[in-house]
Protein backbone atom coordinates (compact mmCIF):
# COMPACT_ATOMS: atom_id res chain seq x y z
CA UNK A 1 0.00 0.00 0.00
CA UNK A 2 1.18 3.53 -0.84
CA UNK A 3 2.71 4.92 2.36
CA UNK A 4 1.64 8.44 1.35
CA UNK A 5 -1.98 7.38 1.75
CA UNK A 6 -1.50 6.54 5.41
CA UNK A 7 -1.76 8.55 8.63
CA UNK A 8 -0.43 6.66 11.66
CA UNK A 9 -1.93 7.56 15.03
CA UNK A 10 -0.28 6.30 18.22
CA UNK A 11 -2.45 6.76 21.30
CA UNK A 12 -0.39 7.31 24.45
CA UNK A 13 -2.64 9.70 26.40
CA UNK A 14 -3.65 7.56 29.35
CA UNK A 15 -0.74 5.17 29.34
CA UNK A 16 -0.04 5.01 33.04
CA UNK A 17 1.23 1.70 34.28
CA UNK A 18 0.66 -0.94 36.91
CA UNK A 19 4.34 -1.75 36.59
CA UNK A 20 5.14 0.35 39.62
CA UNK A 21 7.69 2.56 37.87
CA UNK A 22 5.78 5.84 37.63
CA UNK A 23 6.32 6.30 33.93
CA UNK A 24 4.01 6.24 30.96
CA UNK A 25 4.13 2.95 29.08
CA UNK A 26 5.36 4.77 25.98
CA UNK A 27 8.63 5.38 27.83
CA UNK A 28 9.06 1.96 29.40
CA UNK A 29 12.52 0.68 28.64
CA UNK A 30 12.55 -2.36 26.37
CA UNK A 31 16.06 -3.62 25.73
CA UNK A 32 17.75 -0.28 26.22
CA UNK A 33 15.19 1.87 24.41
CA UNK A 34 11.83 3.46 25.25
CA UNK A 35 8.93 1.52 23.74
CA UNK A 36 7.81 4.52 21.66
CA UNK A 37 11.16 4.52 19.82
CA UNK A 38 10.80 0.81 19.03
CA UNK A 39 7.47 1.71 17.44
CA UNK A 40 8.84 4.72 15.55
CA UNK A 41 11.71 2.66 14.13
CA UNK A 42 9.12 0.41 12.51
CA UNK A 43 7.52 3.53 11.03
CA UNK A 44 10.65 5.11 9.56
CA UNK A 45 9.17 5.20 6.07
CA UNK A 46 5.93 6.92 7.10
CA UNK A 47 5.73 10.70 7.11
CA UNK A 48 2.35 11.45 8.69
CA UNK A 49 2.72 10.19 12.24
CA UNK A 50 0.59 11.60 15.05
CA UNK A 51 1.08 10.84 18.72
CA UNK A 52 -1.73 11.56 21.17
CA UNK A 53 -0.47 12.55 24.60
CA UNK A 54 -1.83 13.40 28.02
CA UNK A 55 -0.06 11.78 30.95
CA UNK A 56 3.63 12.88 31.02
CA UNK A 57 3.26 14.63 27.67
CA UNK A 58 6.42 16.71 28.00
CA UNK A 59 8.60 13.70 28.75
CA UNK A 60 7.33 11.81 25.72
CA UNK A 61 7.79 14.86 23.46
CA UNK A 62 11.36 15.33 24.57
CA UNK A 63 12.24 11.67 23.89
CA UNK A 64 10.44 11.56 20.53
CA UNK A 65 11.71 14.87 19.10
CA UNK A 66 15.31 13.77 19.71
CA UNK A 67 14.60 10.84 17.40
CA UNK A 68 12.60 12.72 14.77
CA UNK A 69 10.89 16.10 14.89
CA UNK A 70 8.37 15.80 12.05
CA UNK A 71 5.71 14.30 14.30
CA UNK A 72 2.33 15.87 15.00
CA UNK A 73 1.45 15.76 18.68
CA UNK A 74 -2.20 15.90 19.71
CA UNK A 75 -3.32 16.39 23.31
CA UNK A 76 -6.06 14.73 25.28
CA UNK A 77 -5.57 16.03 28.82
CA UNK A 78 -9.01 14.74 29.69
CA UNK A 79 -7.81 11.15 29.34
CA UNK A 80 -9.07 10.16 32.80
CA UNK A 81 -12.67 10.87 31.82
CA UNK A 82 -12.65 9.74 28.21
CA UNK A 83 -12.00 6.51 26.37
CA UNK A 84 -9.24 5.82 23.89
CA UNK A 85 -11.62 6.75 21.07
CA UNK A 86 -11.46 10.38 22.25
CA UNK A 87 -7.69 10.33 21.79
CA UNK A 88 -7.97 8.79 18.34
CA UNK A 89 -10.69 11.31 17.38
CA UNK A 90 -8.49 14.20 18.48
CA UNK A 91 -5.82 13.22 15.96
CA UNK A 92 -8.17 12.71 12.99
CA UNK A 93 -8.47 16.25 11.50
CA UNK A 94 -6.79 16.40 8.12
CA UNK A 95 -5.92 12.68 8.16
CA UNK A 96 -5.05 10.94 4.88
CA UNK A 97 -7.16 8.31 3.11
CA UNK A 98 -6.22 5.53 5.55
CA UNK A 99 -5.68 5.77 9.29
CA UNK A 100 -3.58 3.24 11.18
CA UNK A 101 -4.44 3.44 14.86
CA UNK A 102 -2.28 1.75 17.48
CA UNK A 103 -1.80 1.87 21.25
CA UNK A 104 1.31 3.30 22.83
CA UNK A 105 1.89 0.08 24.76
CA UNK A 106 1.89 -2.25 21.76
CA UNK A 107 4.88 -4.60 21.58
CA UNK A 108 4.54 -6.20 18.17
CA UNK A 109 6.46 -8.61 15.97
CA UNK A 110 8.20 -6.33 13.41
CA UNK A 111 7.53 -8.60 10.43
CA UNK A 112 3.85 -8.99 11.35
CA UNK A 113 3.57 -5.25 11.78
CA UNK A 114 5.08 -4.64 8.36
CA UNK A 115 2.62 -7.07 6.79
CA UNK A 116 -0.19 -5.25 8.53
CA UNK A 117 0.96 -1.84 7.27
CA UNK A 118 1.47 -3.15 3.73
CA UNK A 119 -1.87 -4.97 3.63
CA UNK A 120 -3.84 -3.65 0.71
CA UNK A 121 -6.92 -2.09 2.27
CA UNK A 122 -8.64 -2.01 5.62
CA UNK A 123 -7.74 -4.61 8.22
CA UNK A 124 -7.91 -5.36 11.93
CA UNK A 125 -5.09 -7.13 13.75
CA UNK A 126 -5.86 -10.04 16.04
CA UNK A 127 -3.56 -11.90 18.38
CA UNK A 128 -3.72 -14.91 20.66
CA UNK A 129 -5.27 -14.12 24.00
CA UNK A 130 -2.65 -13.04 26.52
CA UNK A 131 -3.94 -10.05 28.47
CA UNK A 132 -5.84 -9.68 31.73
CA UNK A 133 -8.77 -7.70 30.41
CA UNK A 134 -8.82 -8.36 26.70
CA UNK A 135 -11.22 -7.08 24.08
CA UNK A 136 -12.15 -10.27 22.20
CA UNK A 137 -12.88 -10.61 18.55
CA UNK A 138 -15.18 -12.92 16.61
CA UNK A 139 -13.87 -13.92 13.21
CA UNK A 140 -15.95 -15.41 10.39
CA UNK A 141 -14.59 -16.15 6.90
CA UNK A 142 -11.34 -14.24 7.58
CA UNK A 143 -13.24 -11.14 8.61
CA UNK A 144 -13.72 -9.51 11.95
CA UNK A 145 -17.49 -9.56 12.45
CA UNK A 146 -17.80 -8.26 16.00
CA UNK A 147 -16.01 -7.29 19.16
CA UNK A 148 -17.14 -9.52 21.99
CA UNK A 149 -16.49 -10.75 25.52
CA UNK A 150 -15.39 -14.27 24.66
CA UNK A 151 -14.28 -14.52 21.05
CA UNK A 152 -11.41 -16.77 20.11
CA UNK A 153 -8.93 -13.96 19.53
CA UNK A 154 -7.86 -10.81 21.28
CA UNK A 155 -7.72 -7.33 19.80
CA UNK A 156 -4.33 -5.71 20.40
CA UNK A 157 -5.74 -2.27 19.54
CA UNK A 158 -4.32 -2.22 16.04
CA UNK A 159 -6.50 -1.27 13.07
CA UNK A 160 -6.21 0.21 9.58
CA UNK A 161 -9.31 1.91 8.27
CA UNK A 162 -10.42 4.58 5.79
CA UNK A 163 -10.49 7.86 7.66
CA UNK A 164 -13.76 8.85 5.99
CA UNK A 165 -15.50 5.93 7.70
CA UNK A 166 -14.60 7.06 11.22
CA UNK A 167 -16.92 9.26 13.26
CA UNK A 168 -15.47 11.03 16.31
CA UNK A 169 -16.37 9.19 19.51
CA UNK A 170 -15.52 9.53 23.18
CA UNK A 171 -15.91 5.95 24.41
CA UNK A 172 -13.94 2.82 23.58
CA UNK A 173 -12.25 2.52 20.23
CA UNK A 174 -14.03 -0.78 19.53
CA UNK A 175 -17.35 1.03 19.91
CA UNK A 176 -16.19 3.45 17.26
CA UNK A 177 -15.30 0.54 14.98
CA UNK A 178 -18.39 -1.58 15.61
CA UNK A 179 -20.37 0.32 13.00
CA UNK A 180 -17.90 -0.32 10.19
CA UNK A 181 -17.48 -4.11 10.50
CA UNK A 182 -16.86 -6.57 8.87
CA UNK A 183 -13.21 -5.88 8.12
CA UNK A 184 -10.44 -8.24 6.96
CA UNK A 185 -8.48 -9.93 9.72
CA UNK A 186 -4.70 -10.21 10.03
CA UNK A 187 -2.95 -12.29 12.66
CA UNK A 188 -0.08 -10.60 14.50
CA UNK A 189 2.06 -11.63 17.44
CA UNK A 190 2.03 -9.11 20.27
CA UNK A 191 2.93 -8.94 23.95
CA UNK A 192 1.23 -7.05 26.74
CA UNK A 193 3.09 -5.12 29.40
CA UNK A 194 0.46 -4.64 32.07
CA UNK A 195 2.23 -6.27 35.01
CA UNK A 196 5.89 -6.78 36.03
CA UNK A 197 5.60 -10.43 34.87
CA UNK A 198 4.28 -9.29 31.49
CA UNK A 199 7.17 -6.89 31.24
CA UNK A 200 9.78 -9.59 31.86
CA UNK A 201 8.17 -11.84 29.26
CA UNK A 202 7.96 -9.03 26.69
CA UNK A 203 11.61 -8.12 27.20
CA UNK A 204 12.66 -11.78 26.85
CA UNK A 205 10.60 -12.03 23.67
CA UNK A 206 12.20 -8.96 22.09
CA UNK A 207 15.65 -10.08 23.23
CA UNK A 208 15.14 -13.48 21.59
CA UNK A 209 14.44 -11.74 18.28
CA UNK A 210 10.65 -12.15 18.65
CA UNK A 211 10.94 -15.92 18.74
CA UNK A 212 7.94 -17.71 20.16
CA UNK A 213 8.96 -17.66 23.79
CA UNK A 214 7.41 -15.97 26.76
CA UNK A 215 3.73 -15.78 25.84
CA UNK A 216 1.44 -16.07 28.85
CA UNK A 217 -0.38 -19.01 27.32
CA UNK A 218 2.60 -20.94 26.03
CA UNK B 1 -13.73 25.11 2.82
CA UNK B 2 -13.61 26.06 6.50
CA UNK B 3 -14.21 29.52 7.96
CA UNK B 4 -11.11 29.53 10.13
CA UNK B 5 -9.09 32.68 10.58
CA UNK B 6 -5.43 31.94 11.32
CA UNK B 7 -3.80 34.01 14.04
CA UNK B 8 0.00 33.87 14.25
CA UNK B 9 2.44 34.87 16.92
CA UNK B 10 5.53 36.48 15.33
CA UNK B 11 8.68 35.74 17.36
CA UNK B 12 9.90 32.13 17.06
CA UNK B 13 6.68 31.15 15.29
CA UNK B 14 7.03 33.05 12.01
CA UNK B 15 10.61 34.12 12.67
CA UNK B 16 13.43 31.63 13.18
CA UNK B 17 14.84 33.74 16.01
CA UNK B 18 13.59 35.99 18.79
CA UNK B 19 13.59 39.38 17.10
CA UNK B 20 14.60 41.81 19.86
CA UNK B 21 17.53 39.71 21.17
CA UNK B 22 18.80 39.34 17.60
CA UNK B 23 18.74 43.12 17.12
CA UNK B 24 20.42 43.69 20.50
CA UNK B 25 23.23 41.38 19.51
CA UNK B 26 23.93 43.59 16.50
CA UNK B 27 24.32 46.60 18.76
CA UNK B 28 26.16 44.81 21.57
CA UNK B 29 23.38 44.78 24.15
CA UNK B 30 22.48 41.13 24.04
CA UNK B 31 23.00 40.14 27.68
CA UNK B 32 20.50 42.50 29.23
CA UNK B 33 17.98 41.82 26.50
CA UNK B 34 18.33 38.08 26.78
CA UNK B 35 17.76 38.03 30.53
CA UNK B 36 14.54 40.00 30.14
CA UNK B 37 13.32 37.99 27.17
CA UNK B 38 13.94 34.61 28.81
CA UNK B 39 12.28 35.63 32.07
CA UNK B 40 9.27 36.92 30.13
CA UNK B 41 8.91 33.76 28.16
CA UNK B 42 9.00 31.72 31.33
CA UNK B 43 6.15 33.92 32.56
CA UNK B 44 8.17 35.47 35.43
CA UNK B 45 7.74 39.12 34.41
CA UNK B 46 4.47 40.47 33.03
CA UNK B 47 4.75 41.03 29.33
CA UNK B 48 3.99 44.76 29.45
CA UNK B 49 6.65 45.63 32.04
CA UNK B 50 9.25 43.53 30.33
CA UNK B 51 8.41 44.87 26.90
CA UNK B 52 8.72 48.51 27.97
CA UNK B 53 12.12 47.74 29.50
CA UNK B 54 13.25 45.95 26.38
CA UNK B 55 12.19 48.88 24.20
CA UNK B 56 14.36 51.15 26.36
CA UNK B 57 17.41 49.04 25.54
CA UNK B 58 16.89 49.63 21.82
CA UNK B 59 15.78 53.27 22.05
CA UNK B 60 19.25 54.70 21.27
CA UNK B 61 19.16 53.02 17.84
CA UNK B 62 17.56 54.66 14.80
CA UNK B 63 14.12 53.23 14.10
CA UNK B 64 14.87 52.85 10.40
CA UNK B 65 17.95 50.81 11.25
CA UNK B 66 16.00 48.44 13.53
CA UNK B 67 13.25 48.17 10.93
CA UNK B 68 15.76 47.15 8.24
CA UNK B 69 17.41 44.58 10.53
CA UNK B 70 14.03 43.06 11.49
CA UNK B 71 13.06 42.73 7.83
CA UNK B 72 16.14 40.54 7.31
CA UNK B 73 15.49 38.12 10.19
CA UNK B 74 15.37 34.53 8.90
CA UNK B 75 11.86 33.04 8.78
CA UNK B 76 10.31 29.60 9.08
CA UNK B 77 9.85 29.21 5.36
CA UNK B 78 6.88 26.84 5.18
CA UNK B 79 4.87 28.81 7.74
CA UNK B 80 5.68 32.14 6.04
CA UNK B 81 4.70 30.70 2.70
CA UNK B 82 1.37 29.52 4.11
CA UNK B 83 0.78 33.10 5.28
CA UNK B 84 1.71 34.61 1.90
CA UNK B 85 -0.54 32.17 0.05
CA UNK B 86 -3.51 32.70 2.37
CA UNK B 87 -3.02 36.31 3.35
CA UNK B 88 -6.71 37.19 3.44
CA UNK B 89 -7.29 34.60 6.20
CA UNK B 90 -4.13 35.18 8.21
CA UNK B 91 -3.34 37.76 10.91
CA UNK B 92 -0.24 38.44 12.97
CA UNK B 93 -0.65 39.19 16.66
CA UNK B 94 2.55 40.39 18.32
CA UNK B 95 3.70 42.57 21.18
CA UNK B 96 6.39 44.00 18.94
CA UNK B 97 6.25 47.65 17.79
CA UNK B 98 4.62 48.78 14.57
CA UNK B 99 7.54 51.03 13.70
CA UNK B 100 10.02 48.16 13.99
CA UNK B 101 8.16 45.37 12.18
CA UNK B 102 6.46 47.21 9.31
CA UNK B 103 9.13 46.15 6.80
CA UNK B 104 8.89 42.50 7.80
CA UNK B 105 5.09 42.59 7.69
CA UNK B 106 5.18 44.01 4.16
CA UNK B 107 7.56 41.22 3.18
CA UNK B 108 5.09 38.49 4.18
CA UNK B 109 2.02 40.40 2.98
CA UNK B 110 0.71 41.11 6.47
CA UNK B 111 1.07 44.91 6.55
CA UNK B 112 -2.72 45.33 6.68
CA UNK B 113 -3.18 42.23 8.84
CA UNK B 114 -1.19 42.88 11.98
CA UNK B 115 -2.17 43.73 15.55
CA UNK B 116 0.82 45.06 17.47
CA UNK B 117 2.08 47.58 20.00
CA UNK B 118 2.53 51.18 18.87
CA UNK B 119 5.15 53.87 19.41
CA UNK B 120 5.64 57.51 18.54
CA UNK B 121 8.72 58.39 16.50
CA UNK B 122 10.50 61.73 16.04
CA UNK B 123 13.64 62.18 13.98
CA UNK B 124 14.01 58.43 13.59
CA UNK B 125 14.00 57.79 17.36
CA UNK B 126 11.27 56.39 19.59
CA UNK B 127 9.98 59.13 21.89
CA UNK B 128 7.36 57.04 23.68
CA UNK B 129 5.42 53.79 23.55
CA UNK B 130 1.74 54.52 22.99
CA UNK B 131 0.18 51.09 23.54
CA UNK B 132 1.25 47.53 24.35
CA UNK B 133 -0.95 44.92 22.78
CA UNK B 134 -2.76 42.39 24.99
CA UNK B 135 -2.91 39.27 22.84
CA UNK B 136 -5.66 37.65 24.86
CA UNK B 137 -7.93 40.70 24.53
CA UNK B 138 -7.22 40.98 20.82
CA UNK B 139 -7.98 37.30 20.18
CA UNK B 140 -11.22 37.64 22.12
CA UNK B 141 -12.44 40.29 19.65
CA UNK B 142 -12.43 37.97 16.65
CA UNK B 143 -15.92 36.77 15.74
CA UNK B 144 -14.86 34.08 13.25
CA UNK B 145 -13.64 30.63 14.35
CA UNK B 146 -9.94 30.84 15.15
CA UNK B 147 -6.84 28.75 14.65
CA UNK B 148 -4.07 30.17 16.84
CA UNK B 149 -0.36 29.36 16.45
CA UNK B 150 2.26 30.39 18.98
CA UNK B 151 5.12 29.29 21.21
CA UNK B 152 5.37 31.53 24.28
CA UNK B 153 3.79 32.07 27.65
CA UNK B 154 1.98 35.16 26.38
CA UNK B 155 0.30 33.09 23.66
CA UNK B 156 -1.64 31.09 26.27
CA UNK B 157 -4.23 33.87 26.52
CA UNK B 158 -5.05 33.81 22.82
CA UNK B 159 -4.99 30.00 22.82
CA UNK B 160 -7.95 30.13 25.22
CA UNK B 161 -10.11 31.75 22.55
CA UNK B 162 -9.00 29.44 19.78
CA UNK B 163 -11.15 26.74 18.29
CA UNK B 164 -7.89 25.02 17.44
CA UNK B 165 -4.76 26.01 19.38
CA UNK B 166 -1.39 24.98 17.99
CA UNK B 167 2.02 25.17 19.64
CA UNK B 168 5.07 25.56 17.45
CA UNK B 169 8.28 24.31 19.07
CA UNK B 170 10.53 24.33 16.02
CA UNK B 171 12.60 27.29 17.23
CA UNK B 172 12.40 27.03 21.00
CA UNK B 173 10.53 24.78 23.38
CA UNK B 174 6.85 25.54 23.71
CA UNK B 175 6.24 27.36 27.02
CA UNK B 176 4.86 24.89 29.61
CA UNK B 177 1.84 27.12 30.29
CA UNK B 178 0.99 27.09 26.58
CA UNK B 179 1.57 23.34 26.20
CA UNK B 180 -1.25 22.79 28.71
CA UNK B 181 -3.64 24.88 26.59
CA UNK B 182 -3.13 23.58 23.07
CA UNK B 183 -4.69 20.91 20.91
CA UNK B 184 -1.66 20.17 18.74
CA UNK B 185 2.09 20.70 18.79
CA UNK B 186 4.60 20.72 15.97
CA UNK B 187 8.38 20.83 16.02
CA UNK B 188 8.86 20.95 12.27
CA UNK B 189 7.97 23.95 10.11
CA UNK B 190 6.90 21.89 7.08
CA UNK B 191 4.66 19.50 9.02
CA UNK B 192 3.05 22.45 10.77
CA UNK B 193 2.29 24.18 7.46
CA UNK B 194 0.90 20.92 6.00
CA UNK B 195 -1.52 20.67 8.88
CA UNK B 196 -2.56 24.31 8.53
CA UNK B 197 -3.33 23.65 4.86
CA UNK B 198 -5.57 20.75 5.84
CA UNK B 199 -7.59 23.20 7.95
CA UNK B 200 -8.26 25.66 5.12
MG1 LIG C 1 6.80 33.79 20.19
Amino acid sequence: MDKKKITVIICCAGMGTRLGIGTTKALVNINGKPLILHQLELLDQYDDIRIVLGYQAERVISVVTKYRNDIMFAFNYDYKNTGAAASLSKALPGAREYVVSMDGDLVVHPQNFKEFLDYNGECIAVSDCNSDEPVHIDVENSKVVRFSKNGKYEWPGLVKIQSGRLTPHSGHTYEMLNTVLPIDVLHVQTRDIDTPDDYDRAVAWVEAGYERTGGKNE
Amino acid sequence: MSEYIFLFDLDSTISKKEILPTISMRIGKLEKMRELTEATMRGEIPFRTSFLNRVKILTPVNVSEVNALVAEIPLNEAISQFIRENRERCYVLTGNLDVWISGLMRKIGMDQHVYCSKAEVREDRITQVISVVDKELMAKQFVQPLVVIGDGDNDSGMAKYADIAIGFGGVRNIAPSLLRNIDYAFYDDIRCAEFLKSLL
